[in-house]
């Protein structure tokens, strides 16, 4: 914690890019574990968290954030650059740390200083991690349906009620929970963020195993649990405006950081496939390029101080396009996935091309994007 | 990119939609100054205004012969007043080339450069120029060179730079047009779907017509975000990028096109609508300077051949 952030690479993004790549050239152990072929999803997640361990004590993934908040300064692109690099150096994905562009860049901007300067370094070091609790049971793509309650009994909060789709809370120590703290007539004026101890007794994690084999998403019950006032994120009955400062990130800007894996698997899986013709492959390549040139306008407009707003939905129906295209041409080469994945290659094939099939569902199914796109961009009646 | 920059660059495609709508052919380009900007397209300024006018031209269905002139200025280091557009060339049905002039003829001197010979320039009076007869309101020639015609054409930056850096140009500028053309056939589906009724509504309120039109807006933001970044990016642009680009923008040109012929019902598909006009001009764009057929094959084929790194670096969005 004690590093200081060297100027030059603060302010130049393609001078911090080359030594984050001149650092993995070096090889460091954590990065050669990390860029093999893991398919059990535990395995990967302690591997991944080395990895952020070590990007962080070398200082790389503290560059992109606010130096009060236990960062190095700079901006969003000096962590499009670092995700960017490591995926050229053969890193597969985010695994369990993808929150570090979902719901992290709303933590530093909303979230109780205090709180985040301490958490922020936790969650980059790879030493605890972060769920986030938003769908219930009877509230999914109608979030501001949800119950579950926050009451405020002395200088605490307690909860009560049932979330679904909790994403890695099975691997997590924080949930981001949004709870109704106004009446259910309140719908999405009633609501607020709370930062929630999934270890606190009275939080109950069911871990829910997926078609392609992992675990990456729980049910979770809160029956009373205590949350201190001060873990508040925004404002009280401020949840909406900062789920939506999520779902632009979600949607937007994340699919830039999405996108760098997928030249790795255009290049490294798609290319090879002799079913596959060339006008497939060079259509894929054209969804990747519509994903990160819209993705980084959002990282530029976030860089300097703005949002994508609704724009970021357009940037989730091209992020999810690109998936399908380069995951169709995947299976079409890799008939071994759906027979014999036996080696771990395929079977890491295997769970991104199902993956692939329900990208359209997180973070707000493709028909209510469709729906924000007609509403919100296109003013339709 | 800043919020100044997004301002000027909205203003300066407000004054070409004006100056293109309100006149023809050259004067349009004369209107706008147009021309000399093709001698400083090192400024980004300069770049980003030399490229609104493509846009303009597709939205208005403006009818210059500015892709031309674009593809021509590479091939020439000094500006000496002459104005020159190029042919845009590719292989025949029956072999050789077939040589194609863009908008309403105004120039003396015809550039031709197939790629399997050396560029000549051949003046009006050698050429025979055919009109060929689609919509789009866009003038379009058949140019037949007589045999042995011009005078060959030695780019000061060397040939290949020439024909890369036209081709770059071309290809950006085209991409532009098509992106303001299916924008074109969008508004017109948006106003259908605010305006027509049936069973006692809108049929912008239906779910159906509503998903229809969110791809097409999606469609088209995609050319344009990725078309921005050629424009912005320029030399510093991956390997590449121009072909990426213009492959991107005919498949989503034409799909905007199409999603907003299914909204449009059957009055889209008749003379009374300009659906029809910005549609063929979205077809005549995508065959230039390579279609997205073509084009997509080729890049695929590249990426099998050679595993390249066609990333976009944060460091550059950033400049």
């Amino acid at each position: 914690m004690s590093k200081m952030p060297d100027p030059t690479l603060v302010a130049d993004v393609g001078a911090y890019a080359a030594a984050v790549d001149g650092w993995c050239a070096t090889r460091p152990p954590a990065l050669a574990a990390a860029v093999r072929p893991i398919p059990d999803y535990a395995t990967r997640v302690e591997v991944m968290s080395d990895l952020l361990g070590a990007l962080f004590d070398a200082g790389w993934s503290r560059y992109g954030w606010p130096e009060t908040l236990g960062g190095l300064g700079g901006s969003i692109l000096h962590r499009g650059a670092m995700w960017q690099t490591l995926a050229a150096h053969g890193v597969a994905s985010m695994a369990v740390f993808e929150h570090l562009e979902v719901l992290l860049p709303t933590l530093a901007a909303l979230g109780p200083t205090d709180f985040v300067a301490d958490a922020l370094p936790a969650f980059l070091s790879g030493r605890e991690r972060w769920a986030q609790g938003f769908s219930e049971p009877d509230a999914g793509s109608d979030l501001a349906a949800l119950r579950t309650r926050a009451v405020l009994d002395g200088d605490a909060y307690r909860i009560t009620g049932r979330k679904i789709w909790t994403s890695w809370a099975k691997y997590g120590t924080w949930c981001l929970v949004l709870a109704r703290t106004g009446t259910t007539e309140s719908r999405h004026r009633g609501l607020t963020a709370f930062v929630v101890d999934l270890r606190h007794p009275g939080v109950e994690v069911r871990a829910i195993e997926q078609a392609n084999g992992t675990d990456e998403l729980a049910e979770v019950t809160f029956d009373d649990v205590p949350v201190p006032a001060t873990r508040i994120v925004g404002d009280l009955d401020g949840g909406w405006k900062v789920a939506m400062h999520i779902l632009s990130h979600e949607r937007g800007t994340y699919a830039w950081f999405r996108q760098c894996f997928m030249y790795r698997d255009l290049i490294g899986h798609v290319a090879d496939g002799p079913a596959v013709s060339d006008r497939a492959v060079g259509d894929a390549l054209c969804d990747i390029a519509a994903v990160a040139a819209t993705s980084g306008e959002g990282l530029r407009l976030h860089a300097s101080g703005a949002t994508l707003g609704p724009r970021a939905t357009i940037t989730k129906l091209l992020l999810c396009e690109a998936e399908r295209s380069i995951q169709d041409a995947v299976l079409a080469g890799n008939a071994d996935l759906a027979l014999a994945p036996l080696d771990d290659t395929t079977a890491l094939l295997r769970q991104e091309y199902l993956f692939s099939r329900i990208v359209t569902v997180y973070g707000g199914s493709q028909q209510m994007q469709l729906e924000t796109i007609a509403k919100q961009l296109l003013e339709l009646p | 990119m800043s919020e100044p920059r997004s301002r000027d660059h909205d203003e300066f495609l407000a004054a070409a939609r004006a100056a293109v709508a309100g006149s023809t052919g050259a004067d349009a380009l004369d209107a706008l100054g147009w021309w000399d900007l093709l001698g400083m397209l090192d400024d980004p300024d300069a770049r980003a205004a030399t490229f609104a006018l493509f846009r303009a031209h597709g939205r208005e269905l403006g009818d210059t012969p500015a892709l031309g002139a674009l593809a021509a200025a590479p091939y020439f280091a000094t500006d000496d007043g002459t104005r020159t557009v190029m042919a845009f060339s590719r292989p025949a049905t029956g072999g050789g080339f077939a040589h194609t002039l863009l908008g309403t003829p105004v120039t003396e001197r015809i550039l031709v450069d197939t790629g399997a010979a050396a560029p000549v320039l051949v003046e009006a009076a050698e050429v025979t120029l055919t009109p060929v007869a689609v919509p789009g309101r866009l003038t379009i020639h058949a140019v037949t060179v007589a045999e042995g015609a011009g005078i060959p054409v030695t780019p000061a930056d060397g040939l290949e730079a020439a024909r890369a850096r036209s081709a770059f140009l071309a290809r950006v500028a085209a991409a532009y047009e098509i992106l303001g053309a299916a924008e074109g056939a969008f508004a017109l589906a948006i106003d259908h779907a605010n305006g027509r009724v049936q069973f006692g509504q809108p049929i912008g309120t239906f779910q159906a017509v509503r998903h229809l039109l969110a791809w097409a807006v999606t469609d088209t933001r995609a050319v344009e975000s990725v078309t921005d970044v050629a424009r912005d990016l320029d030399v510093a642009a991956p390997p590449r990028f121009d072909e990426i680009v213009k492959a991107l923008a005919g498949r989503n040109g034409r799909r905007a096109c199409e999603r907003s012929l299914q909204v449009l019902g059957a009055i889209g598909f008749t003379a009374e609508l300009d659906h029809h006009h910005f549609h063929s001009r979205v077809l005549a764009l995508d065959a230039v300077a390579g279609t997205s057929a073509e084009l997509a094959t080729a890049l695929g084929a590249w990426v099998r051949a050679e595993r390249p790194d066609p990333r976009i670096a944060p460091a550059v969005l950033s400049a």
